[in-house]
């Protein structure tokens, strides 16, 4: 015991240190930087936080925004990796799929917003073809609107949820399948009581992913908002980069942070409540 | 047979190696020994391009130092200064006003000595920038934030700020949020403009709420972006960055409206403790010279802040102050002022306007 422990703990000291640099160290400076005001302690940073309907407004605007592009993601991404999974039999077309799925994430977040930009605008693709199809009379408002920065960030997050729930299914023993078939299950029994519930900490895993990367996201809000919608990553990006008022900038991240935490923690003991329920119907 | 074979080509390849590493050895040694060098932060982009051919070489080409860059904007450059404030490896920093008194108030920058900066006496009155008796930065060029039109669907250029306000115009407007280093003085410079009092700023803000606009621009680059896809055609741009559209054959035009323009400057500092002052003083000198001054405006319009600076007719009206300006056509605001309402004037913005 002692001897796997002394063998453990080189391995573990390249992590741990790498955890405390990136990590700890500038979540300590960020939570004691939000606790001074003025250059003594104080509470004052909150308390201008949490007191002020303003910030709760903005909070629901991300939280929102965040959660409409999770549900975006989780009806797109579910069936797309059940394809990939299930449907595409030849490994190679299976492997470019991913790759054609991956790809996107190599290019920076910046060039593909600024593309969305291009293509939402007033003269963009999208207004175009609407318009020339007959679906317009005249070019409607992406930017500047939820509506576009949602577009935006489910293209930019989708592989999260794919890969999450790709994985989950590929896990997923065939035999269960065929057992519930043989028992007389419809296909849609078979995928309501049986893979949709194994694959669904998969789905949980990425719904998280994506919620969490949507409510911290700032370039894509920052350019398709058009600066006419605020959400919190904005305000903490003022505060640091052109008001520098850390202490204040300090306050709004964990407040965010704690925000998200709750409602991860929340959705997190929702699923495993419905899991749970589940579980004991199928016995 | 097969062994000697290998063998020799071991050997080669070993050869081969040695070659390489004693190259680039001295190639890494050679300048070391014989020449110093210096760091200079300044900006990415065509700006660090123009900073590179219109200073860094000239200076190299005369003492033979060279010039390493460390590109960053100058709020990145602000924070390295102050993370290397005991033990600095910078020697000269181009920072922009605003970032400029900001880094001085932190004790970060060196007094520039008119001595060892013979060619500070070129400079203009006004590019001088002094604390407490000594000076902390001297201007390297003026850029302003003027009005910027799509000259297809606008055929008489605009003359006035006010024009943005036209009902022809409504949805495609842009003017820059604060998240940008001009927002915050571009509503001080409205403020004044309408002959609201500088303290209340209400009145400013009742008004902006009216404008219709397609977007705020929290970069440059956004708002090119938003002129060159036609998303926006009228508002205000750095006369740097419009003249680069227009340059490119887009039909955009620049113009200064009667009320003028606000506008501010890149700045040239020392950076306090620099491993390599006398240098880095040189190379403060250098870029102070007229050829160099020349060299920026025509690269990238930047006003020049040294005298006797003589550019062509068609670099000159793309200069911040437009056709037969100078200097004392640009709004230059305090800083002070500006850093002190700032935290403010970022407030109201997002409550007023950045809500839909």
């Amino acid at each position: 015991m002692s001897a796997a422990m002394n063998r453990a703990l080189p391995l573990l000291a390249a992590p741990v240190a790498f955890f405390a640099a990136f990590f700890a160290v500038p979540m300590i400076v960020v939570v004691s930087s939000s606790l001074m005001a003025g250059g003594v302690p104080s509470l004052g940073n909150y308390a201008r936080v949490l007191f002020d309907q303003y910030h709760w407004d903005v909070l629901a605007a991300t939280f929102r925004i965040a959660g409409l592009t999770t549900v975006a993601c989780a009806l797109l991404g579910y069936p797309l990796a059940y394809y990939l999974v299930r449907v595409v039999k030849s490994r190679a077309l299976r492997r470019t799929c991913v790759i054609l799925l991956v790809l996107p994430l190599f290019t920076s977040n910046i060039v593909r917003s600024f593309g969305w930009m291009v293509l939402l605008g007033r003269n963009g693709l999208v207004n175009d073809a609407l318009v020339g199809v007959g679906i317009l009379d005249r070019p409607m408002r992406f930017l500047g609107t939820e509506l576009g920065i949602v577009i935006g960030l489910v293209y930019i997050l989708l592989p999260f949820i794919v890969l999450a729930v790709g994985n989950a299914l590929a896990a997923v023993d065939p035999a269960l399948e065929d057992a519930s078939s043989d028992l007389g299950a419809t296909p849609f029994d078979t995928f309501r009581t049986v893979t949709f519930p194994l694959c669904l900490p998969g789905l949980m895993s990425g719904i998280v992913m994506v919620f969490t990367l949507a409510v911290s996201a700032y370039v894509t809000p920052a350019l398709l908002s058009g600066g006419k919608i605020t959400v919190f990553p904005m305000l903490i990006f003022q505060q640091y980069s052109t008001v520098f008022d850390v202490n204040y900038g300090g306050a709004l991240s964990m407040t965010l942070l704690v925000m998200t935490l709750v409602l991860v923690g929340l959705a997190g003991w929702i699923g495993n409540a419905g899991a749970s329920a589940t579980g004991r119907k199928a016995q | 047979m097969t062994h000697t074979r290998a063998a020799t080509r071991t050997v080669s390849r070993f050869a081969a190696l040695t070659a390489v590493l004693a190259a680039g050895v001295s190639l890494y040694a050679l300048p070391a020994a014989a020449q110093g060098e210096i760091r200079v932060a300044w900006y990415g982009g065509n700006w660090g391009e123009a900073f590179r051919t219109c200073v860094a070489e000239p200076f190299t080409k005369a003492t033979g130092v060279r010039v390493v860059p460390e590109i960053g904007t100058s709020t990145a450059t602000f924070a390295k200064l102050q993370q290397q404030k005991d033990a600095p490896t910078l020697d000269v920093a181009y920072m922009d006003g605003g970032i400029s008194e900001m880094a001085q108030a932190a004790g970060v920058l060196e007094a520039i000595d008119p001595t060892g900066v013979p060619n500070l006496a070129k400079a203009l009155p006004e590019a001088i920038y002094k604390a407490d008796g000594s000076i902390f930065a001297v201007g390297s060029g003026y850029y302003s934030l003027g009005l910027t039109y799509n000259t297809k669907e606008i055929k008489t250029p605009p003359t006035s700020w006010n024009d943005l306000w036209k009902p022809e115009f409504a949805d495609t407007v842009t003017i820059p949020s604060p998240a940008n280093s001009s927002g915050v003085p571009f509503v001080m410079f409205l403020n004044r403009m309408w002959g609201n009092p500088p303290g209340d700023l209400s009145k400013t803000f009742e008004k902006l709420k009216t404008l219709k606009t397609a977007l705020y621009f929290d970069s440059s680059g956004a708002a090119s972006n938003a002129y060159q896809s036609g998303e926006a055609i009228i508002g205000a741009h750095f006369n740097v960055g419009a003249w680069d559209l227009a340059d490119k054959g887009l039909p955009i035009g620049f113009a200064v409206p009667k009320e003028g323009v606000w506008a501010t400057d890149a700045r040239l500092h020392l950076v306090k403790n620099a491993p390599h002052k006398a240098d880095a003083q040189r190379f403060i000198d250098t870029a102070l010279t007229p050829e160099a001054s020349a060299c920026l405006a025509e690269k990238l319009y930047l006003g020049p802040a040294v005298q006797n600076v003589s550019v062509s007719p068609d670099v000159e009206r793309k200069l911040p102050w437009g056709v037969g300006g100078s200097v004392k056509n640009l709004q230059l605001f305090n800083w002070a002022d500006i850093n002190r309402d700032r935290a403010a004037i970022t407030d109201a913005w997002n409550r007023e306007l950045a809500r839909q």
